[in-house]
């Protein structure tokens, strides 16, 4: 009690404004006061809703109490706060699968912050023996502590605390509650929590803990950058075969963090700003997709994409801003996406070492993939042939709809701005502490002048175009081999099963197989693991007496043996 | 404004003219592969021209903006990657863009069709983009590695650097070199949906898939764009594997030598092969060219 009196009472001893904590504080604004606009319309006409905007706020300012916090303390009681507020959040969902996401993602989060404080502990007994008692430990500043990774303990301590980053932000291993939340929450908790706040969040900790609290050794970058890779690619797969964009997008989510570990992995500047410009680049466009995802739900009334199609005709902003972002999350030049994976690219191949052409690959494909699930989302959702469903939800499409075209506006012109200045942005002043200064970009990347060409290259087209004969455009039925659409809905493709020719390719088919019965879903095996155990506990007491007796006997037994 | 000059002079204008007068190469080798004669030498420019004054037919129930928006995506994405291309060759200093920067331009082309082919809301082009996606995802495994074994060379990812770097001796000298650029030829092959790889096009089958409903200026700009990475691409490998153009002399020919040898072969594979599969496609990049772009990584990293 008396430890909260002294936090409130002098602040400066606990709270502190780096440049980066700032600059992560100031999205993190941005997207609360965008998923509040979004909510005005999405949220309507649900229980609870005085309830739904108080847990917002205080998520809020929960998320700039942890930005500027600099004791570990006080940070993991943020942090703990704010995955609880998720739960709640979650529960504001309507489908059947709701409790169960919610329950998962309190368990992952709750779980791993329990290992926060496990290497909070560690690292305060490395640190100072205990010789401070509690004190200490309360006031356990986070950075400029300087621990090598050089014995057992101080290895658990950053593997606990990057497990609580990893947790939050979604990397692999304990990513398995993000698509699951996507799915079942509300979309503008969504879009909020696991798309914005929580990369932030999970990010700058592990930038933090990283590059402050430890200093870096070879292996544990290189465990960081597998573990990158592994979650980039295996993600991204997962989301290629996916049939409810919801879902998709949260596999994404995943992807993407992967990235930003990977950068913090190399352990030199051009990757770690590279890593944090992605971070933020990630909240701008995943925010976007999932908004604008969650508009074609409102609509439609479903997110199931064999339902969808076509709808590019009747909502085409809403299409315009879903193509920008992605084109931005598959890293097409000149977009933002391109500009942070760009300076990742470099990064790895600084960051030296024996495996970085593996690191490499893993990045580069995974931005194919990634462009591949976005074309296949794309179709099924706005191109195509319409659905039965999309036909029946684009006669009553009426006003735009300002509450989601505010905010899908913003993030759309954000993702080609901070494309297009890439070059220009001072990353040394906004990423300080993480990046020294005297930062120097590596290669060349002139994202204005390439910008610029690109836009002539359209101007150069556009007047083949004029020169044409586009003026007198004639629209006729499309050609079928002769048939009419009309007359056979059957020919319809939707899109869904593009990848099914990847789906079923010798080895990754096992593997599909295999995550469908959720066998790399850790929280799945540990809750499988433990009903087993109770299977073994149920057989021991199993209410009769006798068998009881037979224990106690055992344990007398066993006593005796090790008394005498 | 350095580059407005590149951009016009060689991006748009060089690159055209190229890509038209490569593109007459490679049909007219085709044709007399065949025993017939073949066009004569402005016919590409003229198919070019006869399609700007055709009529512009758009399918009932596109998705009108996108479906005219993507020939012009397609024509942006290669020209600024030639820009970038010969602002390298002739800048040595380096300018506007590095390796990553070109490979990713040179994808916008492809993603162009997919998204055309989408827009146009015909169940057969929907089909046809599709199987380009796939066929993208496919070649881009291997692709990326082989493009590795120049940067491994040049320890940049720089192109003006890695053309620096072959002043003395050129990547393809090395066995490693060597057998990256046999891949990076393959899987050019399917980036330029040539045959075997025209899978997407399938023209028996799907008839052109994703461009069945385009017509007039904008399948004109689509078979312009065609035309113009014709060049880019064998271009992009003389700067990884052969050190770039060389203007002077001796050196003049060599580079005429290797670029009309690498569109040869691209011509050869195209006349001798039959179509493949989508899911053979995919089995064959990530099965066996996979493994040699990764032989050739390996045997870069350690110096053969």
């Amino acid at each position: 009690m008396s430890y909260l009196m002294d936090v409130l009472r002098n602040p400066d001893g606990y709270f502190a404004v780096t440049p980066l904590s700032c600059t992560c504080a100031v999205f993190a604004t941005m997207f609360f006061v965008l998923t509040m606009i979004y909510s005005f319309k999405h949220m309507k006409g649900v229980k609870g809703l005085w309830k739904y905007y108080t847990y917002l706020v205080l998520t809020y300012v929960a998320t700039l109490g942890v930005l500027f916090s600099t004791t570990f303390m006080v940070l993991m009681v943020l942090w703990g706060f704010i995955g609880f507020m998720l739960y709640l959040l979650i529960g504001f969902g309507r489908g059947d699968g709701t409790p169960d996401a919610a329950g998962k993602a309190l368990a992952i989060i709750g779980g791993t912050d329990v290992l926060l404080l496990l290497g909070i502990v560690l690292i305060w007994s490395i640190r100072y023996d205990g010789g401070t008692g509690l004190e200490g430990l309360f006031r356990l500043p986070i950075g400029n502590l300087g621990i090598k990774l050089n014995s057992t303990g101080a290895v658990i301590a950053y593997l606990c605390l990057a497990s609580a980053a990893f947790a939050k932000a979604g990397a692999m291993p304990f990513h398995t509650w993000l698509p699951e939340t996507a799915r079942n929450a509300p979309v503008p908790v969504t879009a909020f929590l696991p798309a914005s706040l929580d990369k932030i969040l999970g990010i700058y900790f592990l930038a933090k803990v990283t590059l402050e609290v430890f200093v870096m050794n070879q292996a544990m970058n290189t465990v960081l950058m597998a573990l990158g890779s592994i979650t980039i690619m295996a993600a991204v797969m997962m989301a290629l075969v996916q049939h409810d964009f919801k879902k998709l997008l949260g596999y994404h989510a995943v992807s993407q963090v992967g990235y930003m570990v990977l950068g913090i992995g190399t352990g030199n500047p051009v990757g770690i700003a590279g890593a944090l410009f992605h971070m933020f680049n990630n909240t701008i466009y995943k925010t976007g997709l999932f908004m604008a995802g969650g508009e074609v739900e409102r609509v439609t009334g479903t997110s199931d994409l064999s339902k969808l199609g076509g709808l590019a005709k009747k909502m085409p902003l809403v299409f315009a801003a879903f193509l920008v972002c992605s084109l931005s999350i598959s890293g097409v030049p000149p977009f933002n996406g391109f500009a942070s994976k760009w300076m990742l690219y470099h990064g790895i191949l600084e960051s030296g070492g024996r495996l970085w052409a593996v690191w490499l690959v893993a990045a580069m494909l995974g931005s194919a993939l990634t462009l591949a699930s976005f074309m296949k989302l794309v179709h099924a959702i706005f191109l195509g042939q319409p659905s039965e469903l999309s036909e029946k939800a684009m006669r009553k499409i009426g006003k735009i709809n300002f509450s989601t075209m505010i905010p899908l506006a913003v993030l759309s012109f954000l993702c080609i701005v901070l494309g297009i200045l890439a070059w220009k942005i001072p990353f040394d002043d906004y990423f300080r502490p993480e990046i020294g200064p005297g930062f120097a970009m590596p290669g060349i990347w002139h994202s204005g002048i390439v910008a610029v060409v690109m836009i002539l290259g359209f101007l150069a087209g556009y007047l083949v175009y004029m020169a044409g004969t586009l003026k007198n455009a004639r629209e006729v039925a499309p050609f079928v081999g002769g048939e009419t659409l009309e007359d056979h809905p059957d020919m319809r493709v939707s899109g869904v099963e593009f990848y099914r020719t990847i789906k079923n390719l010798g080895f990754l088919k096992s593997m599909y197989s295999l995550a469908e019965k959720q066998f790399f879903d850790l929280y799945e095996v540990l809750q499988k693991t433990a009903r087993a155990f109770g299977i073994i506990l149920s057989f021991m007491h199993n209410g009769v007496l006798s068998r009881y007796f037979l224990w106690f006997l055992a344990g007398l037994v066993v006593l005796c043996v090790v008394l005498v | 404004m350095m580059f407005l000059l590149y951009f016009l002079v060689f991006g748009l204008v060089v690159t055209i003219v190229m890509g038209l007068v490569t593109s007459w190469i490679d049909r007219k080798v085709t044709a007399r592969v065949q025993y017939r004669v073949g066009p004569p030498f402005l016919q590409p420019l003229i198919d070019i021209v006869k399609l700007l004054g055709k009529e512009t037919v758009i399918p009932a129930g596109a998705a009108r903006e996108m479906f005219l928006f993507a020939p012009l995506l397609g024509f942006a994405g290669v020209v600024s990657a030639s820009t970038v291309l010969w602002a390298n060759q002739l800048h040595a200093a380096g300018f506007m863009g590095d390796l990553i920067v070109a490979v990713y331009l040179l994808t916008i082309p492809s993603l162009s069709i997919i998204l055309g082919g989408f827009a146009s809301g015909n169940p057969l082009a929907s089909l046809g983009a599709s199987r380009e996606m796939k066929l993208v995802v496919a070649y881009e495994l291997p692709f990326i590695l082989a493009i590795l074994v120049p940067v491994i060379w040049a320890g940049s990812f720089g192109l003006g650097d890695i053309i620096e770097s072959q002043k003395s001796f050129m990547t393809a000298g090395h066995i490693s070199g060597m057998i990256a650029l046999a891949v990076a030829i393959l899987c050019i092959q399917a980036k330029l949906a040539m045959v075997p790889f025209d899978i997407p096009e399938a023209e028996t089958e799907i008839v052109e898939g994703p461009l069945v409903e385009y017509s007039g200026p904008a399948l004109g700009i689509f078979k312009l764009t065609r035309s113009m990475l014709l060049f880019t691409l064998p271009f992009f490998l003389l700067v990884l594997f052969f050190g770039g153009l060389r203007f002077s002399g001796p050196g003049f020919f060599r580079t005429l030598l290797e670029y009309v040898g690498i569109v040869a072969i691209l011509t050869v594979i195209r006349n001798t092969n039959p179509r493949v599969r989508i899911d053979q496609a995919v089995r064959f990049f990530w099965g066996p060219v996979t493994i040699l772009a990764v032989i050739a990584v390996v045997l870069a990293l350690n110096g053969i």
